[in-house]
């Protein structure tokens, strides 16, 4: 039958799919990267660069921090705070990424020992940001925020 | 002329270098300096820098630490910096242990002696500068000025023996200094007030932990509530909201409506602006009012608002001398009237408003001692160092009304507080974890949380520096303040920003 005949011809052609070819997939596989990670695969290709910098693959990312499954780790109303804050890569940027690597590496509050202490330490990031975001708002005086100084030079995804 | 290619310029310059082994970069500007000498160069340098630096910010003149110098080629790096060295003592690389137990004999004032100054080791000219110092406080303890000058005159010139890089020499120069203004008053330099502050935010836990610890507990004490009124004591620049503001705003539920009202001058109008654009930003309900000090009845609270009241290292400024009445009773009750939910207080923990000076002054220095040791562990620089010179100075310097850094420590403000009506909120456990972690987060390893009958002490080695605690009216108030409230009388002098 033709039909058939042809669906064989079909399968035995190499397949030809680009995931480039489709940008929600990748952002959907970025998404599961660790910070450092999507930091490289953003200098890949233009189209890699810009999936990576969708603030949405950053926002799976600091989820993943806060709790294993991404689900039940946001209440609503954090993706509009945070985005009014500045976004949630630069979050990552600022303070959850070093904030998290400092507290793994010091071994004792390590954010993985337990949900309450990667909720406390999100928290912690949360509040951080938001003043380094009202810092930002200043006009006069100094020009640079530096309330995040102490935080040691933060990994630059731009 | 920047090549980034070393081996070009290299090349370029084998002519100029006399022998293989001296670095050609420098050769080409007119330095001879072999490679393996360089870091040592760069830290004796950065090491002189610092010492210059101190001098200045104790008020030495330059000179001082050159005036013997020898300079026999400058072109000769090492020489000349290790020349340079050897006249600020910092041969001896530089150790930051624990702050040694003070020896007990300092506080006994050391009779008036002329050391010798020219054979002393560094270690023991540093105990040397204390016992100076201490002679000289206890000189200006019994009005005896002219030998208190005369000492002072000898601690300038035993400073740059021990080395004013850091340590006991670094303290030193700021009492030293500190004693010589309240011998000779002069005009202090104008100070950028918002710069230090900031670089006292950044370079050490302090400010982070009072503000953050407040917040936690102000937030724990709106839970449920719908309007709330917080009043800060005095805002400054308004760096304690943001935070509060944000966990407002992430509340489940949603936020409640925020009054804020701050005392200050007419300046931080522009920081109330900043807060409510802020709070415009995360879709907070938001109004601020400023007040001036010196009114504070013209507070209004409005029914169904419930009130925090906040004071960062403020509320000492109220005291006076111990056994005289001050401003302090007024503020406490005119506190409790507004019958809060809760009141956050944050005060330096140490014992500065001792009526005699000597031990007032030794109280400083040890505490001070305390305080830049920490900071120097976060290679601060002088920045929050000139902050606290202010705090030292009017510690030394003035009296009566002029004085207002009257810290007290935690145990007096809880008998205080009892007699004026009110009892310890104990922190929670939410409160102590994020202290942990924000310490666990800064630079230096001495730090530490300890909790005291519920208020949150953060200690450097041991010796406590700052404590956060939270208190409430004892008749179990939660309803909000009345309509027969005096303060709600509808004045509206005051300056709104909504």
């Amino acid at each position: 039958m033709g039909e058939e005949e042809k669906h064989k011809v079909e399968q035995e052609k190499p397949c030809s799919y680009n995931i480039n070819d489709n940008a929600d997939l990748l952002a959907e596989i970025l998404a599961r990267l660790d910070g450092r990670s999507l930091c490289a695969a953003a200098c890949v290709c233009r189209l890699w660069g810009a999936v990576s910098r969708k603030d949405a693959v950053w926002e799976a990312l600091c989820n993943r921090h806060v709790s294993s499954s991404a689900t039940d780790s946001s209440f609503p109303g954090t993706r509009t705070v945070v985005a009014a804050l500045g976004g949630y890569r630069r979050l990552y940027r600022r303070c959850v990424g070093p904030i998290f690597d400092r507290l793994a590496a010091s071994g004792d509050h390590g954010p993985q020992s337990s949900a309450v202490a990667a909720a406390a330490a999100a928290r912690l990031s949360l509040s951080l940001f938001s003043i380094d975001c009202y810092e930002r708002l200043s006009v006069g005086g100094r020009q640079r925020p530096s309330s995040l100084l102490f935080l040691g030079s933060a990994v630059d995804v731009t | 002329m920047v090549d980034s290619s070393y081996g070009q310029e290299s090349s370029a310059n084998k002519s100029i270098s006399t022998s293989p082994e001296i670095d050609g970069l420098l050769a080409g500007v007119g330095y001879a300096i072999r490679p393996s000498d360089l870091p040592h160069v760069a830290e004796r340098l950065e090491k002189l820098d610092s010492a210059i630096i101190a001098a200045a910010a104790a008020g030495l003149p330059p000179e001082f630490l050159c005036s013997d110098a020898v300079h026999y080629n400058p072109s000769d790096l090492a020489a000349w910096v290790d020349s340079m060295s050897m006249l600020t003592s910092l041969s001896s690389p530089p150790i930051h242990p624990a702050p040694a137990p003070w020896p007990v004999q300092i506080y006994a004032p050391a009779p008036l002696s002329t050391p010798t100054v020219d054979l002393l080791a560094p270690e023991d000219a540093g105990i040397n500068l204390v016992h100076l110092l201490m002679s000289c406080a206890d000189s200006i303890h019994r009005d005896d000025h002219p030998s208190a000058s005369k000492l002072i005159h000898e601690m300038q010139i035993l400073l740059p023996r021990v080395g004013t890089a850091f340590g006991i020499g670094k303290v030193a120069a700021y009492f030293i200094d500190a004693l010589d203004r309240r011998l000779r008053p002069r005009p202090s330099p104008p100070a950028e007030d918002e710069i230090l502050y900031h670089y006292f935010y950044e370079s050490s836990p302090y400010l982070r932990f009072a503000h953050l610890t407040a917040n936690q507990a102000i937030l724990e004490s709106f839970n449920g509530l719908d309007r709330v009124h917080v009043i800060d004591l005095n805002l400054k620049h308004g760096l304690q909201w943001p935070a509060l503001i944000q966990a407002l705003a992430l509340r489940p539920g949603g936020p409640p409506f925020i009054r804020l009202t701050g005392f200050g001058p007419p300046e931080i109008c522009e920081v109330g602006r900043r807060l409510a654009d802020f709070a415009r930003s995360v879709k907070v309900p938001f109004a601020f009012t400023r007040l001036d000090e010196i009114q504070p009845n013209l507070l209004r609270v409005e029914p169904g608002e419930t009130v925090a009241v906040n004071s960062v290292l403020q509320l000492h400024q109220f005291l006076s001398d111990p056994g005289s009445p001050g401003p302090i009773d007024s503020v406490l009750s005119w506190v409790k009237a507004l019958r809060p939910r809760i009141v956050t207080v944050v005060e330096q923990e140490a014992d500065h408003n001792r009526p005699g000076f000597l031990d007032r002054f030794t109280e400083a220095l040890f505490y001070y001692s305390t305080v830049f040791d920490s900071l120097e562990s976060a290679a601060a620089g002088a920045g929050p160092e000139v902050y606290l010179q202010k705090e030292i100075c009017n510690i030394v310097c003035c009296d009566g009304e002029e004085r207002v850094e009257r810290h007290e420590p935690l145990a007096s403000w809880r008998a205080r507080f009892g007699r004026a009506g009110l009892w310890p909120v104990p922190h929670g456990s939410s409160a102590f974890r994020q202290a942990s972690m924000l310490l666990t987060l800064s630079s230096g390893e001495g730090y530490s949380i300890e909790e005291v009958e519920g208020c949150l002490t953060l200690s450097w080695h041991g010796r406590a520096v700052i404590s956060a605690s939270a208190w409430h009216c004892g008749d179990g108030v939660d309803a909000p303040p009345l309509a027969g409230n005096i303060f709600f009388n509808g004045y509206s002098g005051s300056d709104r920003r909504e």
